[in-house]
């Protein structure tokens, strides 16, 4: 690999973020996920692995946003969307021979995929403006919100859906996953996975493109490629993980209410990973969970002055700190370095 | 040479305005012309046309015999029109490699290759040693010659371009008008360049038309131009 | 992004004053200015900073609703609040029922639209709008004063804001997250309609959007008839992106 190429992080950060090497952080994140339950247990272990979700779903927002340019408050939607297909499979597992489980993350990774292409390419072919593609989606966040509500006869209504815990197979050997570390393991393996594929993507071609977008979408055009498609397939993944977190999501919280595909929810994510910094997943994962786990611990003791706490961050950090947390975490190793 | 690209009775109306009347042009593959002409002569709206920006009122246009009149902008990149800005267009936060990089990747070229012809390309307009740099910190002129490199990597072979030499020094402006001659020799690039400048328009030694309130006013080399009084009169009218 | 958030300051503005005694059109007036001041110190200390960044502008009107309704969840609790009808019961045009107060406010929505209509086209800083909105450098260069005139777009907007959750007050139970659907549905009226076309727009984006809505409810749910509205909108920006009305 030659000198421009090596110690490259993500396409479209200024050279000073380079420096920093991501992956190795991310791979020690990771292990440290994996070793938690070896020394602790109870609610941590409980609890953490919704978090991580949100990690994942912040990850779909930075592929939309900080690689591609396209900011969504939609993103929620297609969470709740993977949750409720959960829900729904594995309350009529009876009918289906498969394991009802994995039906629900093919079928809502499907199911946000379809949507977000229709509804994107729809769109985006027409060139519509960014500015207009954040109200669509959260008019979109709205709609969900008001089906989930509103279909109570498939959705439980106001009162939301209980779960199951989905259990793992292959023909006829089954694993339920109730323990709190089992299922635990599989969804780090699934943040894991996500976080690694979309990096891989982020710096092939397909990334490359994206930040082209972001920076000069006509010039982009220009080249001759087909903006409208790229944008299309990126919020066509964006969504397709959204669902799947969420799924997985459903199963783990045994209970999927409507709120969790409203405007307030879409917001976090978006308040998550403007915080964090847009332009690194491994930022956003963290920023995921960690903004979250906090909103937890705090939502008992002072709700209201945590989320003003929150507004005021976010506002800052628009206002100021374009990259979040990330972007100044860099330019301070940056500083160090150079 | 073979007839690269041929536009007839091109006409560009806007409510109330004739941007372009009736406009004949043709170029040849490996050819240079200059389109010059006053302020407000419809240059950029001639050069839209062809590049797919704008759609014409009517006329027809033509690249390689091919209809190109409803095509849209990302097809014509695709055939081969590429287009330079009067405000480079480039990727701002990206670095001079990354920016090239794109316009090759955007050729098909197998991964393999793609860095030996980016290295290529960067050599052409001499940025060479500013690959790791961030576009912000280009000069202006610099910045002009990416966006001409963002053409050559796109596998250009009809470049527009529209005021190349705006704020450059004298000897940028001298080392442009070698860069486009070269690509024009070299590897058979046409261009059609909206100038200004009186210099770089002569040491091109290319084919020039005028354009006048949407009109083409005259065709020919420098001197002939030079000389022509209609010519005169339409920029001392302005 | 922050309108919303602006309209359910004004109810509970209103909710307040009015619990305080004072008589309903002052109360509205009173909550309307009251938004209006907050608009005024959100422009001057924040957004005058951002113009011509749109996103930028976007997250941070965003950024106020979020502080703003976290404020007013602090301040006035979470609790429904109820503004008592100034004008109940309903009068009847051949079968027809209509409630008092609420024709009342709609003339005077139309009114007041008229009267925006009238100053943007009419009046000397409708003028210095209008050209601001086509091409601000030229208008600086003729003498306009381009932050004065931002301001009073702005707080004007704001105060209308203020002076709609108002008046919405008392058809509806306040709580702090009433702005939101308005918000949504008031965009796609002025893109629908037509934007910069303050009356034919406003008018037929609102009447089209809350209209179709309405007419959609009453065969369906409140909830598939929004759902309807904002599919239906979608689509017709995404093949008329400049709106129903425009410019001749």
């Amino acid at each position: 690999m030659t000198e421009a190429n090596r110690t490259r992080v993500l396409p479209g950060l200024p050279p000073q973020v380079r420096r920093v090497r991501e992956p190795v952080v991310a791979i020690g994140v990771f292990a440290i996920l994996a070793l938690l339950p070896l020394l602790f247990s109870g609610y941590v272990i409980y609890i953490l692995p919704q978090y991580m979700l949100f990690g994942v779903l912040a990850m779909s927002l930075a592929l939309l946003w900080g690689f591609c340019g396209m900011l969504s408050f939609g993103q929620a939607g297609f969470f709740a969307l993977g949750a409720y297909t959960m829900g729904l499979c594995v309350q009529h597992a009876g009918a289906v021979g498969v394991n009802a489980a994995y039906l629900a993350l093919v079928i809502s990774m499907a199911a946000g995929t379809v949507i977000a292409s229709a509804v994107g390419y729809f769109l985006f072919s027409a060139g519509v403006r960014d500015s207009y593609f954040v109200i669509v989606t959260l008019a979109l966040s709205i709609i969900a919100e008001q089906i989930a509500v509103g279909q109570s006869q498939i959705t439980g209504g106001w009162n939301g859906m209980f779960i199951p815990r989905m259990e793992l197979s292959l023909w006829r050997w089954k694993f339920p996953l109730d323990s709190d570390a089992s299922i635990y393991y599989v969804i780090v393996v699934f943040v894991a996975a996500t976080y690694f594929f979309l990096r891989w993507i982020s710096r092939a071609k397909f990334g490359k493109v994206l930040a082209g977008i972001r920076e000069n979408e006509d010039r982009v055009l220009s080249l001759g490629f087909k903006v409208p498609l790229y944008k299309t397939a990126t919020f066509a993944i964006s969504a397709g993980l959204a669902c799947m977190a969420g799924a997985l999501y459903g199963t783990h919280a045994a209970f999927v209410a409507p709120s969790l595909a409203g405007v307030l929810f879409s917001t976090e994510v978006v308040v998550w990973v403007a915080i964090a910094g847009r332009s690194s997943l491994l930022a956003a994962l963290l920023g995921g969970i960690v903004v979250s786990s906090i909103s937890n611990a705090l939502s008992a003791i002072t709700p209201q002055y945590w989320q003003l706490v929150l507004g005021v961050l976010f506002v800052l950090v628009v206002a100021f700190f374009r990259g979040g947390i990330a972007g100044a975490v860099h330019r301070f190793a940056a500083h160090r370095e150079g | 040479m073979a007839e690269l690209l041929r536009a007839e009775h091109l006409t560009k109306r806007f409510k109330g305005l004739t941007a372009n009347d009736d406009v004949e042009f043709n170029i040849l593959a490996g050819e240079v012309r200059c389109v010059i002409g006053p302020n407000g002569a419809g240059k950029t709206t001639f050069i839209s046309m062809i590049s797919g920006h704008l759609q014409p009122s009517s006329g027809r246009i033509w690249f390689r015999g091919e209809d190109i009149t409803r095509m849209p902008v990302v097809e014509r990149a695709r055939l081969g029109i590429a287009r330079k800005f009067q405000t480079p267009s480039v990727f701002n936060r990206l670095t001079v490699y990354e920016n090239v990089e794109l316009a090759v990747l955007g050729t098909g070229r197998p991964s393999h290759r793609r860095e030996a012809r980016v290295r290529e390309v960067l050599e052409l307009v001499r940025l060479s040693e500013q690959s790791n740099r961030p576009t912000v910190m280009l000069s202006h002129g610099q910045r002009q010659w990416l966006e001409v490199g963002l053409l050559i990597g796109n596998d250009a072979e009809l470049m527009l371009l529209d005021e190349p030499t705006a704020g450059m020094t004298a000897e940028e402006t001298h080392s442009t008008g070698e860069l486009v001659r070269s690509l024009a020799r070299d590897l058979s690039l046409s261009a059609i360049i909206i100038e200004h400048d009186i210099n770089f328009i002569r040491n091109l030694e290319a084919p020039i038309t005028v354009l006048h309130l949407g009109r083409v006013l005259a065709h020919g080399n420098y001197d002939e131009i030079a000389r022509n009084e209609l010519v005169r009169d339409s920029y001392l009218g302005h | 992004m922050g309108h919303g958030a602006m309209l359910t300051l004004g109810a509970y503005l209103m909710w307040a004053t009015t619990k305080m005694g004072v008589p309903f059109v002052l109360a509205a007036l009173i909550s309307a200015l009251g938004v209006g001041l907050v608009g005024l110190l959100l422009e001057h200390i924040v957004i005058r900073h951002f113009y011509g960044e749109p996103l930028e502008t976007l997250l941070l009107t965003w950024g106020f609703f979020l502080i703003t309704t976290e404020l007013i969840k602090i301040v006035f609790g979470t609790d429904l609040r109820e503004v008592v009808n100034p004008l109940p019961g309903s009068f009847e045009l051949g079968t027809v029922r209509f409630p008092v107060y609420r024709s009342l406010v709609a003339l005077f929505a139309v009114v007041l639209i008229v009267a925006a209509a009238l100053v943007f086209y009419k009046t000397r800083i409708g003028i210095r709008i209008r050209a601001l909105m086509q091409n601000a450098e030229v208008a600086s260069l003729l003498g306009l004063n381009i932050q004065l005139t931002y301001k009073f777009v702005f707080v004007t907007g704001s105060f209308m804001a203020g002076l709609a959750g108002a008046l919405i007050s008392p058809m509806l139970s306040v709580d702090p997250y009433i702005g939101n659907i308005f918000l949504v549905r008031s965009f796609f009226a002025v893109t629908v309609g037509g934007v910069g076309q303050i009356l034919g727009g406003t008018l037929a984006g609102s009447f089209l959007v809350g209209g179709m809505e309405t007419v959609f409810a009453l065969v369906s749910s409140q909830v598939v008839a929004q759902t309807i509205v904002f599919a239906l909108a979608i689509v017709i920006l995404r093949f008329r992106p400049q709106g129903v009305v425009t410019s001749r």
